[in-house]
């Protein structure tokens, strides 16, 4: 199933965050897919004793899945892919929440991750989420854990953590509960469950047997008994993976905490907004009766359970739809103006709070054989509700007819908007209609083509407005390919492959035709793209010899086989990057182990000459540089295997 | 009277009863009222002897019926003076019209040897009967037509041919044109601050208003649905006003333009194609054709955006497929990394 590329990458990761025992097991596992105890041991060559340590922390970050079979009793190892590639995705992650939710949550979000799950009482005790006076902002200062990894980042003081933790123990709780609750509203978290330390497969094996052992299920037969177990079993592992908290977090569709408009930025917002929440023991099922008054309590400082028993990781998959509605946003703004994505922005937040994950298929599906899939339509009036009211909508858009004085157009004339706050007051509240009206003026420009980026819906005499995401999500993949193509073989093939892609297989003589291009352009570039395995060519025989001559030549860009054989280079690209990263630093190795020395380290000022200073800032460059390109190409892992 | 009158007679009643072009059947011809009392075999007498005196050409209609056609009386003198290979060449390359005929095929057509054939082509081109043209579809085939006629769509490949090639500076120079009028018409231009708004933002000053005098020329987007975007045809009517083409150009040519500057990203169709809107507003096309013959410089700015892949050295690298730890390919030893970090880095 998975491809060299990918496995090395994976292990690079790991590696590079947890160091060589970690990547060792895991490369272990990764080759021999499921290993018991002992088989891993032998392929490994580790001591017991690392091995039980490695497994246990690594059980920990959910790095490495585990099974106990019911028949043999045997417990099985196996590696977790997707958790180990999200260790890349994990910054912009970070860097994501800070910019909606403020920079508490990041660090609350940074201290889950690094802890790879964690219970919220253990939380409460960590000196980083205590509230800090202002001046010891640190942002990793996860550094209490006594793991070997992760010395790079560490700018953490010790003795001033140490005072600060006294100091603020009487006000513990103050804001890592509502964070708890505002991240758990918007779902970025997520209750851990039993069934996420075993893999998918065996989740769904496990269930499959309690499905058949029923006795109403034994009575069926054929195909009937296949319907049930199926459908029973997805039943089962859907209420055995469930670990959503944001269930009676949530106000009207928007969850607690969530901030509205542009203007609301600031951090401690989120905390005045966030409303009083009893969320129940089990937190589950009975939250209907669970009433909770809508007023908005100054500082909440209700625990996020009761008990605090809860046990807390991050949801990658929920991150994944607010990561992509990002990638959305910047498609907009490519081609309108601020305004239209900020409206744009509302109403993706909007559908955010109830898109659980990307897609439901587990493999993206084949080009054309996906259907249309709309979002859940969100009501004109709630965009209008969230959009920023000091958000000039009309001066954006012109006017419908060309002919007519512009400033005329009755509602709201350019140079109101340009005066700006001298007739906020009429257009505040009066123009609420014709807000709305302009509101839907910028979800239509978005909705025409190329991208439509948005589509209308009338429900029951309601206007809602709704994302084809499949359609959208296609189009990034697209996008991103053509840039490739671009960028490689020149705006010549780039309008070769947008023909073939929009009429299908073309012989030469109409692609010259719709391309009009010379023959000798053509040639040249459809080779050299067949090289690179971005085109391909089919030979249709016209009779039974095969002879060239009777034989049509089609030609064709097939985005699905381009856009896997690309991934698996992007994948080998990031590899290439981590590995070249481990070289640099072994090139640099004394000195950065001098830098890295404790009395050092934080004073380099004082030990290190002019030249070791310029060299570590060089170093840190060259590093973050390396880091943001694999990010960047992750980003394009994200287009085209998440989204 | 004898046949060759009458013939005449049938001749002069069909060439003003008749357009030129009219297929002649049997009946035509007797309804004509000329032969006597239908006289089917004097009939014949006198087609064959106009068809003799090249006045005629028989032919073979609907049902393998007889059929004639006439031929005007200078063409007639023309072909009076031909051999009779000539003539059945000439004939040949006569019935294709303005698609022409492949050399081979006239060869096929008419039995004739190849040097002969050779003599008589040479003939009728010296008399300038007969011309040789370049058909796009099959460059290296040497075909003929009638010197009188101008070569079909299909032969020449259309306005964007000259002389059987793709006219690629034709075709940018077009391209360019229509892509900045579109433009002009898709964008809506915010009236500049000298205009008749000036005093209006004077009285009203704000930081928002001195900012935007100070910058370019501002273009807002139309509402969804606007109707004002151009159609084809009045592309084409601005396209054949603007004297940039020597030729008119019809619809359809322009319309195969229209598509490709879709496919280039430069314009956008709307309303099923009805209706073109571009892509960039009138400023920002003008630049990207002002940056165009510059050359090198272009290219960087000119990408759609980069992505990690473009800038990667392994997005670049030749070898990249060779690439793995260890080997004789290998990022401990690449070549490409340091001046890439290099660069980037800026020391």
């Amino acid at each position: 199933m998975t491809s060299q590329n990918y496995a090395e990458l994976c292990t690079l990761l790991v590696e590079d965050s947890f160091g060589e025992l970690f990547g060792r097991i895991f490369a272990t596992l990764q080759r021999y897919d499921r290993l018991n105890l002992p088989r891993l041991k032998f392929y490994s060559r580790l001591t017991d004793r690392q091995l039980h340590h490695g497994l246990a922390a690594m059980i920990q970050q959910n790095l490495v899945f585990h099974y106990t079979s019911y028949d043999d009793g045997v417990t099985y190892y196996e590696a977790n892919q997707r958790a180990a590639y999200y260790l890349t995705r994990s910054g912009k992650i970070l860097e994501f929440i800070e910019g909606r939710l403020g920079q508490y949550a990041a660090t609350l979000m940074s201290a889950i991750m690094y802890l790879g799950h964690a219970s919220v009482s253990h939380l409460e005790t960590l000196p980083e989420l205590r509230p800090e006076p202002p001046q010891t902002n640190g942002i990793n200062g996860e550094h209490e854990h006594e793991h070997e990894e992760d010395e790079a980042n560490g700018e953490h003081e010790d003795q001033a953590n140490g005072i600060d933790g006294e100091h603020a123990l009487s006000e513990q709780p103050y804001l890592l509960h509502p964070t708890l609750k505002t991240l758990a509203a918007h779902g970025y978290i997520l209750r851990v469950r039993e069934a996420h330390f075993q893999s998918y497969t065996d989740t769904v094996l496990d269930a499959e047997r309690v499905v058949t052992a029923r006795p109403d299920i034994k009575s069926m037969k054929g195909k009937k008994l296949e319907e049930a177990v199926f459908e029973k079993t997805l039943e089962i592992v859907k209420e055995k993976t469930d670990g959503d908290l944001s269930h009676g977090l949530k106000h009207n569709g928007v969850p607690r905490g969530a901030k509205r408009g542009r203007g609301a930025a600031q951090p401690n917002e989120s905390k005045v907004q966030t409303e009083q929440a009893d969320v129940d023991e089990d937190g589950e099922e009975d939250e209907e009766e669970n009433e909770w008054s809508d007023d908005e309590m100054g500082n909440d400082t209700v625990p996020m359970e009761a008990g605090s028993g809860l046990v807390v990781r991050v949801n990658y998959e929920k991150l994944d739809v607010a990561l992509r509605n990002c990638r959305f946003i910047g498609l907009a703004e490519q081609d309108s103006s601020s305004v239209t994505a900020e409206v744009y922005e509302s109403l993706l937040r909007r559908i955010e709070y109830q898109t659980p994950r990307c897609r439901d298929t587990v493999e993206i599906p084949r080009e054309g054989e996906e259907g249309e899939q709309y979002s859940v339509p969100i009501p004109l009036s709630a965009i209008a509700e969230d959009v920023d009211q000091q958000l000039d909508l009309s001066g954006s858009i012109g006017p419908m007819d060309i002919s007519q004085p512009f400033s005329g157009r009755g509602k709201r004339p350019l140079e109101d908007g340009v005066n700006g706050t001298s007739h906020e007051g009429t257009n505040g509240l009066s123009s609420g209609a014709s807000r709305t009206y302009e509101l839907d003026q910028h979800l239509s420009l978005l909705a025409q083509p190329p991208h439509n980026l948005t589509s209308k819906r009338v429900v029951g005499g309601l206007i809602t407005w709704t994302v084809e995401y499949r359609h959208v999500a296609r189009t990034l993949r697209h996008l991103e390919l053509e840039k490739m193509i671009e960028a490689r073989y020149g705006d010549v093939a780039l309008r070769v492959v947008r023909v073939l892609h929009a009429k299908g297989k073309l012989d030469e003589k109409r692609l010259q035709e719709i391309s009009l291009l010379p023959f000798k352009d053509l040639r040249q570039v459809l080779a050299t793209m067949q090289t690179g395995g971005f085109v391909d060519l089919q030979e249709v025989p016209r009779d039974a010899q095969r002879q060239p001559s009777r034989t049509i030549f089609l030609w064709f860009y097939d985005p699905d086989r381009v856009a896997s054989s690309v991934l698996e280079d992007v994948y080998k690209a990031m590899s290439r990057c981590l590995q070249r990263l481990k070289f640099e630093r072994s090139r640099l190795r004394e000195f950065l182990e001098k830098t890295e020395r404790s009395d050092v380290k934080g004073n380099e000022e004082q030990y290190l000459s002019e030249g070791e200073l310029k060299m570590l800032e060089q170093w840190k460059a060259k590093e973050a540089l390396l880091f943001g390109e694999v990010s960047r190409l992750d980003n394009m892992v994200a287009v085209f295997r998440d989204y | 009277m004898s046949v060759t009158e009458l013939a005449s007679k049938l001749y002069d009643a069909c060439l003003s009863n008749f357009p030129s072009d009219h297929l002649f059947y049997q009946q035509d011809l007797l309804g004509l009222g000329i032969v006597p009392k239908n006289d089917l075999p004097l009939l014949l007498q006198c087609t064959q002897s106009l068809v003799d005196q090249k006045l005629f050409r028989l032919l073979a209609g609907k049902n393998d019926r007889l059929a004639w056609k006439l031929i005007s009386r200078e063409d007639a003198d023309k072909l009076q003076n031909l051999s009779p290979d000539e003539s059945l060449v000439y004939n040949v390359i006569h019935s294709t019209g303005r698609s022409g005929i492949w050399v081979r095929a006239i060869q096929t057509r008419t039995n004739l040897h190849k040097s002969i054939l050779d003599r008589c082509l040479k003939s009728l081109e010296g008399k300038n009967y007969i011309k040789s043209v370049h058909n796009v579809k099959f460059p290296s085939r040497k075909m003929y037509m009638l010197a009188g006629l101008a070569p079909s769509e299909d032969v020449t490949g259309g306005a964007w041919f000259t002389d059987g090639v793709l006219d690629a500076n034709f075709i940018n120079s077009v391209a360019g044109y229509i892509e900045y009028t579109v433009s002009r018409k898709s964008w809506y231009e915010v009236p500049s601050a000298d205009g008749p708004g000036k005093k209006r933002l004077k009285t009203g000053a704000g930081s928002v208003a001195v900012k935007q005098e100070s910058g370019e020329k501002q273009y807002l987007p139309f509402p969804a649905g606007y109707q004002g975007y151009p159609t084809a045809s009045m592309i084409t009517a601005a396209v054949n006003e603007s004297g940039i083409t020597p030729v008119r150009l019809g619809e359809e040519s322009i319309v195969q333009l229209l598509q490709m500057l879709c496919f280039d990203n430069k314009l956008i169709a709307l309303s099923n194609g009805e209706v073109y809107k571009s892509v960039k507003h009138p400023e920002a096309v003008k630049a990207a054709q002002a940056r165009k013959p510059g050359g090198e410089d272009a290219d960087e700015v000119d990408y759609l955006v980069k992505n990690g892949m473009t800038e990667a050295p392994c997005g670049q690298c030749p070898v990249f497929r060779l690439c793995a730890p260890g080997g004789a390919v290998s990022p401990e030893t690449c070549d490409y990394f340091d001046p890439w970090l290099e660069k980037a880095l800026g020391f």
